[in-house]
This record gives structure tokens, sequence and C-alpha cells, in this order.
């Protein structure tokens, strides 16, 4: 290996440096997909239901613009909404619109109907206006629906045209609202606004957060390594990797969504982990063995370290392809692209940086023992190792309590598909979504589509039945459905306590024959939305005011109960739907990607350790750990969603490093002759520590993401901190802790027989505290503390 | 005159309806004209009437009896621009303009190529909202001073409809009425057909046919 490195140095740097650059020149063409329809598979149920709803009556993401003012009802506001709402229906990327100038009251006085326009002229005086009040407030069509009932807001609704491309129409609806500035605030809300500001801020994310990781990378490796050329290396690996990994997104014909902007995070955070290993171990052996060629060192080096690392690479990418079974789809094309960027930084890793460390030779300084500086974090570690082997068991016992009390803490995780919600609270868009669903009946929508013959009475009754129940149900806000219209029709057609006042009529032609009245005096359009042209499928607009998923689920119960009496074909989808589903993937999503990471990991750990149960006690601090994690979501309310479903498994594919390598790094003491305890301390002075530096500065690479713009990354940046801090406890204390009470045998075993049969003899002073991806990594105090430990 | 009328309506997506009504008019004194309209199809529509009493100068009043709801409505509405029994054709299209509602006058290809350009555009922003455009511009011949075509523009100053006379009826006494016109909506692509067969010019009706009494016989 050594020879093949040392042989094809520059071709291998070269095919490193093409492959980033041929793969990195792609970035720029990606693209990002808010549309979170696009997250769960094209053959779902809801998406096919939804699709047949959508190819029958359009798209049903609506746009809202809000008017807000202490009283909307003046003459400014109504003329700033007119010209506006004039403007919008010029634009052809939209199909319809609802606005208090297009609303009709179907009235009936002296045997006359009437249906015209609410607003046909703005009111001059106060009389108008006060008159204008009460038609808003007994108009079921324009109550809360286009203006507010505290008469405090008003709405125009509109319906995109998805021929158009959506970004253009977002464009040309704020370029109509700042035209006509007024005074009344404007607030633009609803789906469409909600996935272009997705994207635009993914956009953001991407140009702000991955330099800034970059940066931060570089700060730790410069504080990690010490001085520039050394740090250089393992960053080249990080950079190269990350690059090449992005340009795979354009290549395969993925598009960048929330999630995959975690990808290049994932990597920043975990490619340079084995660059510092072998750059830190590097300095270690010039400072002990000086007089050894570059050669001598290359090759000493890949036979400590390679197949330590080769383990901790394979276990991080069996975690993260735990994604792949992940249903969300982004999820998987995280899974595969943080796996190929592992599996690239590994490669590049262990060809790359032996190969530019024996083209710069001597160039690398050798590491400065910083033992004086870092005294009292030995002193930290012996005390804390000390306690340990002394109390194993109460340290065991605090382990199963703590994790008791946070698996109570699992049955309050909530799952999160609210899009409205990846936004902070005083977001523009969040502010708008509040107020759409406070004041106007919610811009999220579940639709229910009725197929067979509307005009039929037992349908109809259906619908209208359908209709009212689930007005009631508690997170809707409006339901519009046709037998709406045709209640109005017949209070235009009877008098009240006249019988067919305010009901549906119990014949065929009846209804027909009412239809034919509206279309007297009506628009085409005024019921495109809600029944199509041949009468043969009607459509039931449900918005939510809380588009949670509970509400959904409730929802979407009713439907299937109340429905399965109508005798028609019954189609349910919408966003809303879709979510819920998106909710349930996430969940089982979680649930088996979580399994395959730890069954993955179990078995790797197993051939690792040689020992079953070597397996099952090295995978003991991530199962605490995952514990830790939901428990700790379900106390502090941070809900599963689409970006902090991904967490576990990157977290067991992180964490398990540090395991493997406390677990070798024991190995090794007690193969030297070492007691259990005795050992317990001395991994625990020498890896504990680069352990412990590994851990930080994989949570340095993720904490970028609490800068993000989404609360949902946000949480996803603590969370990572968290579970980190808690994979590093779990090897840290629950491993020495195990190792010291129950003295299992795997422990003891030659780990190393069939993994150093390359190194030479007489060159292996200090091989046997290495060995574990260890020790090496952070020079100076490793090289200090494990020569205490070999004096020990 | 009565005639029979298949007034078809075809989405951009190829779904269609048709209704099939018959129509009785007749003229009175000042311009006046009323119509009796019943629907012969669909099944379900047959026998609703309609009266329309089509007033020079002021709003079209309407009466429709529904006899499955045994019911008379009179409907009322003073938008010219509204739909006509939910087509592309408007209320307005329905009847003869008033001439007074508008500012007439050639446009400057008008007289070229046998044909009058005519720009119409309504007086006032009043008429403009009532009639539903911003400007009608007619396409005539100058031979038979038969309208051949008409575009409509919107507050934009945008065409977003178009009525294409298919063919004429030449009336006894020398007039001319449309017998086929079709009218499409640019923004929508739906498209209205009316096409008016079994005209009887010579028909006598009594002045009592026109009266709601009338509609629920």
């Amino acid at each position: 290996m050594t020879e093949f490195i040392i042989k094809f140095r520059w071709v291998i740097i070269v095919v490193c440096i093409a492959l980033a650059i041929i793969l990195g020149s792609l970035i720029p063409t990606s693209q990002t997909d808010p549309e979170i329809r696009n997250y769960i598979p094209a053959t779902m149920p809801s998406r096919v239901e939804t699709d047949k709803i959508e190819n029958e009556f359009g798209v049903q993401d609506m746009v809202m613009i809000i008017f807000t003012d202490s009283s909307i009802l003046t003459a400014e506001n109504l003329q700033q909404i007119k010209a506006i709402d004039r403007d919008i229906s010029k634009l052809t990327g939209i199909t319809s619109r609802t606005s208090p100038f297009t609303v009709r009251t179907i009235s009936s006085s002296k045997g006359m109907m009437e249906a015209d326009p609410l607003i046909r002229r703005i009111p001059s005086d106060e009389e108008g206006f006060t008159e204008l009040r009460d038609e808003i407030l007994n108009n079921q069509f324009a109550r809360d629906i286009v203006v507010s009932s505290d008469m405090t807001s008003a709405s125009i609704t509109a319906t995109i045209n998805s021929a158009e491309p959506e970004s253009l129409t977002i464009h040309k609806i704020d370029s109509v609202t700042y035209a006509h500035q007024g005074t009344a605030k404007v607030l633009q809300g609803g789906l469409p606004y909600i996935r272009q500001r997705l994207m635009r801020d993914v956009k953001r994310d991407a140009i702000f957060l991955v330099p800034l990781a970059l940066i931060m990378m570089l700060a730790v490796l410069k504080f990690s390594l010490g001085e520039w050329k050394s740090v250089v290396i393992p960053f080249s690996v990080v950079v190269l990797s990350t690059a090449a990994c992005m340009g795979l997104i354009p290549l395969l014909g993925w598009k960048l969504s929330i999630i995959t902007l975690l990808v290049p995070i994932i990597l920043i955070a975990v490619a340079n982990n084995y660059g510092i290993y072998l750059v830190a171990r590097y300095q270690e052996l010039r400072i002990n063995r000086p007089s050894d060629s570059v050669k001598e060192t290359v090759k000493e080096l890949l036979g400590s370290l390679n197949m330590p690392i080769l383990f901790s690479g394979l276990t991080t990418i069996a975690g993260i392809l735990g994604l792949l079974s992940h249903s969300i789809i982004p999820a998987r094309q995280v899974g595969v692209l943080a796996a190929t960027g592992v599996t690239i930084a590994l490669l590049m890793s262990m060809l790359m940086i032996p190969a530019l460390i024996y083209i710069r030779g001597n160039g690398v300084k050798k590491g400065v023992p910083a033992e004086a500086k870092t005294n009292w974090f030995d002193i930290f570690l012996s005390r804390l190792a000390g306690k340990i082997v002394k109390f194993p068991g109460r340290f065991i016992t605090v382990f199963i309590v703590i994790t008791l009390v946070f698996a109570s803490g699992i049955t309050l995780v909530r799952i999160e598909t609210n899009q409205e919600n990846f936004f902070p609270k005083k977001n523009a868009i969040r502010l708008a979504s509040d107020a759409i669903n406070t004041k106007f009946g919610g811009s999220q929508t579940i639709s229910v589509m009725i197929s067979g013959d509307i005009k039929d009475p037992v349908v109809m009754q259906g619908i209208d039945r359908l209709t009212g129940e689930v007005k009631k149900t508690e997170g809707v806000g409006q339901v519009f459905s046709i037998s709406l219209a045709v209640r109005e029709m017949s209070k235009a057609i009877f008098s009240p306590g006249e019988a067919g006042y305010d009901q549906i009529p119990d014949s065929r032609e009846a209804i027909a024959q009412m239809f034919e009245l509206y279309n007297m005096s009506g628009d085409p359009d005024d019921f495109s939305q809600l029944m199509n042209l041949e009468n043969t499928k009607a459509h039931v607009l449900i918005r939510l005011s809380d588009p949670g998923n509970s509400v959904i689920r409730n929802v979407r119960a009713k439907i299937a109960e109340i429905t399965r009496d109508i005798p028609a074909e019954i189609t349910t989808g919408g966003y809303a739907i879709i979510m819920t589903e998106f909710a349930s993937s996430v969940i089982k999503g979680q649930l088996s990607s979580l399994l395959i990471a730890l069954l993955t990991v179990l078995i790797l750990l197993s051939i690792i350790f040689r020992s079953v149960r070597g397996g099952l006690i090295g995978t003991l601090p991530l199962a605490v750990s995952i514990i830790l994690l939901f428990g700790f979501m379900g106390f502090t309310g941070i809900a599963l969603d689409a970006a902090t479903a991904l967490l576990s498994s990157i977290m067991i594919g992180v964490g398990v490093d540090f395991t493997i390598q406390y677990v070798w790094c024991f190995n090794s003491y007690i193969r030297k002759g070492l007691t259990y305890d005795e050992s317990v301390t001395a991994a625990m002075r020498t890896i504990g520590r680069s352990i412990i530096i590994n851990a930080f500065t994989v949570m340095a690479g993720f904490s970028v993401l609490i800068l993000s713009g989404f609360t949902s990354i946000r949480f996803f940046g603590y969370l990572v901190i968290i579970s980190i801090g808690a994979c590093l406890a779990g090897a840290l204390i629950l491993i020495p802790a195990i190792l010291a009470r129950f003295k299992p045998g795997f422990a003891s075993r030659d780990l190393k027989r069939k993994i150093n049969y390359k190194k030479e003899k007489g060159k292996n002073e200090n091989e046997n505290i290495t060995i574990g991806v260890t020790a090496a990594a952070f020079s100076g105090i490793g090289t200090a503390a494990r020569r205490r430990a070999d004096n020990e | 005159m009565s005639g029979t009328i298949s007034l078809s309506i075809t989405e951009k997506n190829g779904a269609s309806r048709t209704r099939t009504i018959s129509m009785t008019t007749k003229s009175f004194k000042d311009g006046l004209e009323k119509r009796v309209i019943k629907f012969l199809e669909p099944a379900d529509v047959r026998g609703t009437s309609m009266l329309v009493v089509d007033n020079r100068d002021v709003s079209d009043e309407m009466w429709i009896y529904l006899p499955a709801l045994k019911k008379t409505r009179r409907i009322v509405s003073s938008e010219k621009g509204k739909s006509f029994m939910s087509s592309e054709f408007s209320n307005a299209d329905m009847s003869s303009p008033t001439l007074s509602d508008f500012m007439n006058g050639h446009l400057p290809n008008s007289g070229s190529d046998n044909q009058w350009i005519i720009e119409s555009i309504p007086v006032s922003n009043d008429k403009a909202d009532e009639y539903g455009y911003s400007k009608k511009v007619s396409y005539i011949n100058s031979d038979n001073y038969q309208v051949r075509k008409m575009e409509f523009y919107n507050f934009d100053g945008e065409i977003f409809k178009t009525i294409d006379i298919k063919s004429m009826h030449r009336t006894a006494d020398g007039k001319y009425m449309v017998k086929n016109m079709v009218a499409t909506n640019l923004l929508t692509g739906r498209k209205s057909e009316i096409l008016f067969s079994n005209i009887q010019e010579q028909v006598k009706v009594d002045d009592t046919f026109f009266t709601v009494q009338n509609l629920e016989r």
C-alpha cells in the first residue's frame, strides 16, 4: 500500500483534485426544490389522489395577500385593495381569485333574486361603510374569507397556474403590491410564498453556512494541529470531498432541498477526522522517531492507522446509509450523498494524505508537546477515570436512571411537517401565515373530490353533511362546497320559514334548475372550483386554521366516516393530506433507518471486537444517546420533522467512532498487561482527550447550523450537539464503567491480531496504545499521556 | 320571431356542455323587446322558462320559472358585462348595443380591405365597469355592414375575448340577425357557441305570451 501510494503519489493527488474540480464545477447548476410533495414518492397514495383532484380542479395552493389596518373599511384601503386585485387578475400565473371585489351577494327580496358584487362602488360616506360592514357580516362567502369579522383585515386569495413558473408569478405579485402601497399594511403568504421563500433561504443558508462551517473547521484544525502546513492537509480533504459530493447533486439530477442543505455541513464536520488522525500521528512519529526516513514514517503511519480509520469510516458510512430505508426522498438522497462524501473523504484520507505527507516530507512541522498547557485536562480525565473505576456501579446506575427519565419523554415527541414552522416566529412569512390562520381560515387545504351524479340529491345532501360536519371539527377554518351555494340559492328562492329555505332540494331536477337559475345571473367561474362543467365531479375545499398533524388526521377520519354513505367515488387529497403522509413517512423512516443503522453498527462492532457481546456493549452508548435525544425532544417540544428525522442516523454514524476508539485503546493496554481498572484509566488519559477534541470538532462543524434561517435546521444544530455530547458521555463514562464493572472478555482479546500484520517489528514502541484511531489525533497531549501510561 | 338555440360551452380541456332552448321574441313600442326562453335540453332542466324584458335605457329584467320548485324568481342585475347563461357571451352581447354608452370612431386602417374597423370606448369608467371591458373593436364588412368579428380589451389594454360571427340570417324586413357565433375567452381558453335554427319570422304571438303568468303554465 505504501509503495503504491509513493509510486503513484502525483497520480493520486491529481485524480483527487480533478475529481473535485470536475464534480465541483457542476455545483453552480444546482437547483433547489422547496416542494414538500416531491419529498415523498409519486406513487404514495396522497400524491396520487391529490394529482387526480388537481387534474380536475387545478392546483389548490393559494397565494394570500393580507391587508391590515385598524379599520380596513376605509376608502383609501379599499382603493388599494381594488387596485392590487385588478392588477393581479391580469396575471397569467393566476387561475382564479377571491377578493372583496369578486365575492357576490346572492340575495332575495320582494320575489327578486340578486347576485351582485359585494362592493359595486366604494362607499363615500359613513352610512355606506356601515351598510357594507353589515353586508359583509351577513355574507358567508365574504365574512372571514375576504374581510375579517373584526374589520381589521381583508384578503385576496388567488390560486396559481401551474403552467407558469411559480417564482415569476410570485415576483409579479410582489411588484403589483409594491406598486400600490397605501395605508394598509400588506403581508403575502400561502404555500407558493412559503415555497419561494424556502428556496431563497436554502440558497442563502448554503452561501452563508458552508463558508462559515469551513472557517470554523479551519480554526479548529489550527487549534488542534498547530501549524498551517499541517492544517492544509486535512482541510484539503474537507474541501475536495465536499465539492465532489455537492457536485453529485446536479449530476444525479437531484435538487437541493432544505434537507440536502445538511450534506455539506455533515461532510465539513466529519471529513476531516481521518486526516486529523493521520497528520497528528505523523507529527507524533516525527517527534518519537526523528531518524526515520519520510518513506518509513509514511509506512508506519499507514500500518498503524489504516485499519482503525477504515473501521471508523465504515461504521460512519453504515450509520448514514441507514437513511436509505427512509421513505422521504431527500433523506435517502442525504444518505447516498453523505455516505458517498464520507467514502470519498475516507479514500482521500487513506491515499491522498499519505501522498501529500510524502511529497511535503519534512515540511510538516513536528508537533510540540502541550503537556504544560493542558495539564488540567489530564487531571480532569484522571480524576474521572479514578471515580469510574472506584464506583462503576454508581455510574451505570446514574446512566440507567437518566436514560429512564428521558425515555419517559419519548412519548411526548411530536411530528411536525407544517412548513410554516420552518420559519422563525417574526419572519414575514410566519406573520402572514399566522394572520391567515387566525383571521381567514388558513391557507393550507384538504380537498375532497366527489365523483358521481352531483345533481343527485342524495349525493348533494352527502356533500352538505360533509361540509357541515367538517366545519365543526377543531382546527378547521373554512369549508367551501357546492352545497353551500345551493343552500344560498334556496334562500333566494324560498322565504324564511318556507319549506325548502336553506335546504338541499330533494329532486335532481330541482337542483339542476337551481344551477340554471344561478347561471342566469352568476359568472361561469363562480363555481369552477367547486363543481366541473358536466356536474359529474364536486370539490369540497377545507381550509385549516391549524394545519397540525393531529387536526389533519381527525379531519381525514371524519371525511372517511361521513363519505361512506355517499353513493359516489371519493378522493381525498390536498397539501395537508400529503403532509400527514409525510409525517407518517417521517416516523416510519425514522424507525427503519434507526434500526438498520443500529443493526449494521452492531454487526460491524461485533466483527471489530470479535464478539457479539462486545458489539452489544459498543452499541449501548448509541442506544442511550438515542433515548436521551428523543427524550430531550419530547421534553423541550422540539418536533421530529424532515430535518431532525435525520439526526439519529447521522448521530449513530458519527458517535460510534468514540466507542471504537476507546475500546481499541483500552484493548491495547490490556494486551500490554495492565489490569481492567488500569486500562480504563490509561485509555481515558490518552484516547479520552482525542475523543473529546474529536467530538468538539464535529460539534463545532455542526454548530453553524444554529445560525440557519430555518427553525428546523437550527434545532438540528442544537440537537446534534446534544446527541454527540451524549455519545461522548456514553463512550467515556458508560463504556469505561461497564468495562470496569463487568470486565467483559472481548475487551482483552487481541483485536489487532490481523490488523497490524504488516507492522514491522522493532518499530512499534508506541503501537500498543496508538492503535486506535486514536491517539493520535491531537498529538501533543496524546504523546505525553501515553508516555505516562507506558511508565505506569 | 321564434327559433331554437343551441348553446354549447367547451372548456379548454375539451369538456363541454350543451343547452338547447327555444326562444320567442317580440318587439314592442319604444324599442322594447321581450323574449321567452324555454329549456328543451338537458332533460333535468326541461320546462324551465325565462321571460326577458330588454329595456332600451334601463336595466334588463328577467324572470325565471323553475318547474321542479314551482317557483318564479326575478333576477336583477345591472351588469351588462355579466355572463349570459354561464357562457362566454355577456348579456350585452345578446342585445343591440346602446350607442350613447360608447364613443365610437374609426381606427387607422378602417375603410381599406372592404372593412370598417370601429373602436368603441365606454363613455365613462362606470360604463366600462358595467360592460366589463375598456374597449371593443368591431370589424364590419363595408359591403353589407355586417359585423364579422369583435375584439374585447381588458383594462390593461389587452384582448381578452373575441366573438366571431360565423353566419347571419336575413330577415324578411331586410335586417340581419346573427345565426351562428363563437365567443372565445383568450384567458381561460373556454369557447361558447350559439347556433340559431328553425328560425320562424312570421309567428303570431299574443302579448300575453310574454308575461310571468304564462311562464308558469
